[in-house]
């Protein structure tokens, strides 16, 4: 009958005034502490996730990179510990939201390649600007010239999605003038 | 400032909650039906998504991000929202009881609409600033209002018209829903 | 409320899988969760991470609230539902992040926002907090398998007619000739989404499995 007892008992402490919110903060704690303990376990995961998806498109990019270094948003490119180019993200914003573009450029700021990161474009359309038959215009293009060749430039737009192609365009070349000031200034 | 009114149009016309982020559905076409249910529910959810969003936008600034525990902001965000609610519904309820009668039985909805903690989150990986928020907060509850408003003027007329069976209700409030997101996509080159 | 002390059998668990799937499914019957089915449903990889993402969460937060369904005090039962969800969704998008980047990417907000799923509390309230653990079980299995097939046949639909060709897991399965050339972009779009689930849920109705309002 020791069954008996035991839920007359934890009817009591069921009974209490604060028995509701003393649960409830339970509930939360263990909660947090669980969350902790997951985030505890899939931090480093996560952080290797993120630097490897960049140190990827810098190698595709680079292919003869051996080492980078990060300053002032700026990816220095090293080889033999000799600056052999530079990659940056520009950010823009476009149909669904916003576009992450890393822009490779080389010791003469003409761009070398770039690599749409991360869009909510439409599928199928806007999305289209991660394709090379849209990115492999840019290549060897100087900042003047990143511009879509309906406003003068020599970069043309995805059919029906404009908007998509010029924020590309736009946010690549805006950085690329910004970035090119910071390298001159500290001379990378 | 600019980019405040940015924000602001940004999310009144083109990243509408209900027409291209599809936040809010549930209560929009339960309570869709009357224009007069739409303005307090309307007004109810701009409410508490600004109150929301300073609070959040204060603790995520102020207390997550310092302390690198921003991945706790799911289970912190929606703590404060029911929170937020039930004080919101107890001081309209002691101050004013003509906006409580209109309001009230919306409250309790408000804490599980995906647009308040829609709006929060947002803000959140957006890295808005307490203004930038309060303001996005408002142009999504405007938005949100003001379709509600369109839709239920709609759907008045709409009940008039003799519309097939199968599509007499819900079908034909998506079709409806449908035709003025389309509409609303001509906003997109707008900013 | 007494306690029905209704014996488990695996009959009982199939049933109550079933009913999830077919009589309540959560999306065209109940007209639940309606802004991850919209808003996940651009293409098929989406929508079956979304549905993988909701049958974790819906089962880990029916078998806890189940588990502790005696103790818990009416007052603040819908608080405690809320904070068991909202850990499960962050254990969920903190395990995508690490293991899944690309999906968690393009769930993007969409992923946190299962907390709000309609869905989910309405299980912990109706079933979860009245019925023993493994029925629970079953329970969340199938309501969470009748919302992954309805996001699957909603982005089947959007993806196919939207893009023209389908695309599981970055392998092409087919593409249509002349639809992928110049496909109906509009499918993939806010609109076509709500013209999808109009005409869906008209043709359930008119199939007689969805009854009138």
């Amino acid at each position: 009958m020791a069954k008996g007892k035991n839920k007359n008992s934890s009817i009591k402490i069921m009974q209490n005034k604060f028995y509701p919110v003393i649960f409830l903060a339970i509930i939360v704690l263990v909660a947090v502490v669980l969350l902790m303990y997951v985030n505890n376990i899939t931090r480093a995961k996560i952080l290797e996730q993120r630097e490897a998806k960049i140190v990827n498109q810098l190698k595709n990019i680079f292919p003869d990179v051996d080492k980078y270094e990060f300053k002032d948003d700026i990816y220095i490119i090293l080889k033999d510990n000799k600056s052999i180019g530079y990659a940056f993200i520009a950010k823009g914003k476009g149909y669904g939201g916003e576009i992450q573009t890393l822009v490779g450029i080389d010791k003469d700021f003409a761009v070398k390649e770039i690599t749409v990161m991360s869009n909510s474009e439409t599928p199928g359309l806007g999305s289209k600007i991660t394709l090379s038959s849209f990115t492999g215009q840019f290549k060897g293009l100087k900042s003047s010239e990143v511009v879509l060749s309906k406003d003068g430039g020599q970069v043309d737009a995805i059919t029906g999605a404009t908007i998509s192609s010029r924020a590309v365009t736009d946010s690549v070349r805006k950085e690329l003038d910004k970035k090119i000031e910071i390298i001159k200034k500290n001379n990378y | 400032m600019n980019s405040l009114f940015t924000i602001f149009l940004g999310m009144v016309l083109i990243d509408n909650f209900i027409l291209s982020k599809f936040l809010g559905l549930c209560p929009f076409f339960g309570v869709s039906k009357k224009l007069s249910n739409a303005v307090s529910m309307g007004t109810a959810v701009t409410l508490v998504m600004v109150i929301a969003s300073i609070a959040t936008s204060v603790i995520y600034n102020y207390i997550l991000i310092p302390y690198k525990v921003e991945f706790m902001n799911i289970i912190i965000y929606i703590l404060v929202i029911a929170a937020l609610v039930q004080i919101v519904e107890i001081v309209i309820k002691r101050t004013n009881i003509v906006l409580y009668n209109a309001l009230g039985i919306y409250l309790p909805l408000i804490t599980t609409n995906c647009a308040v903690l829609g709006v929060t989150l947002i803000n959140a990986q957006n890295n808005y600033s307490l203004v930038q928020s309060i303001i996005s907060a408002l142009g999504g509850g405007l938005g949100f209002t003001l379709i509600l408003i369109i839709m239920s003027a709609i759907r008045e007329k709409n009940e008039l018209a003799d519309t097939p069976k199968s599509m007499q209700g819900l079908p034909i409030a998506f079709i409806i829903a449908s035709l003025l997101s389309l509409a609303f996509m001509g906003f997109n080159g707008l900013l | 409320m007494i306690e029905t002390k209704e014996k488990f059998t695996a009959k009982k668990f199939w049933k109550e899988l079933a009913k999830g799937i077919v009589l309540t499914n959560p999306v065209f019957v109940l007209i639940l969760g309606l802004c991850p089915t919209l808003a996940v449903t651009t293409s098929i990889n989406n929508a079956l991470g979304m549905g993988a993402g909701v049958i974790f969460v819906l089962l880990g937060s029916n078998i806890i609230i189940s588990l502790i369904r005696k103790i818990t005090p009416n007052m603040v039962r819908i608080p405690v539902f809320i904070v068991v969800i909202a850990a499960f969704v962050t254990i969920l998008s903190l395990l995508f992040e690490a293991y899944i980047p690309p999906l968690y990417e393009s769930l993007g907000i969409y992923l946190p926002l299962i907390v709000v799923n309609c869905i989910i509390l309405g299980r912990a309230e109706v079933f979860a907090s009245k019925n023993p653990v493994l029925l629970s079980m079953a329970d969340g299995i199938g309501v969470g398998l009748g919302f992954t097939v309805s996001l699957i046949i909603i982005s089947f639909l959007r993806e196919v007619l939207g893009t023209g060709s389908l695309e599981i897991f970055g392998k092409k399965l087919f593409a249509i000739p002349v639809l992928s050339q110049s496909p109906l972009t509009i499918f993939i779009m806010p609109p076509g989404a709500f013209i999808v689930i109009a005409l869906l849920m008209a043709l359930f109705r008119l199939l007689g499995v969805l009854k009138n309002e």
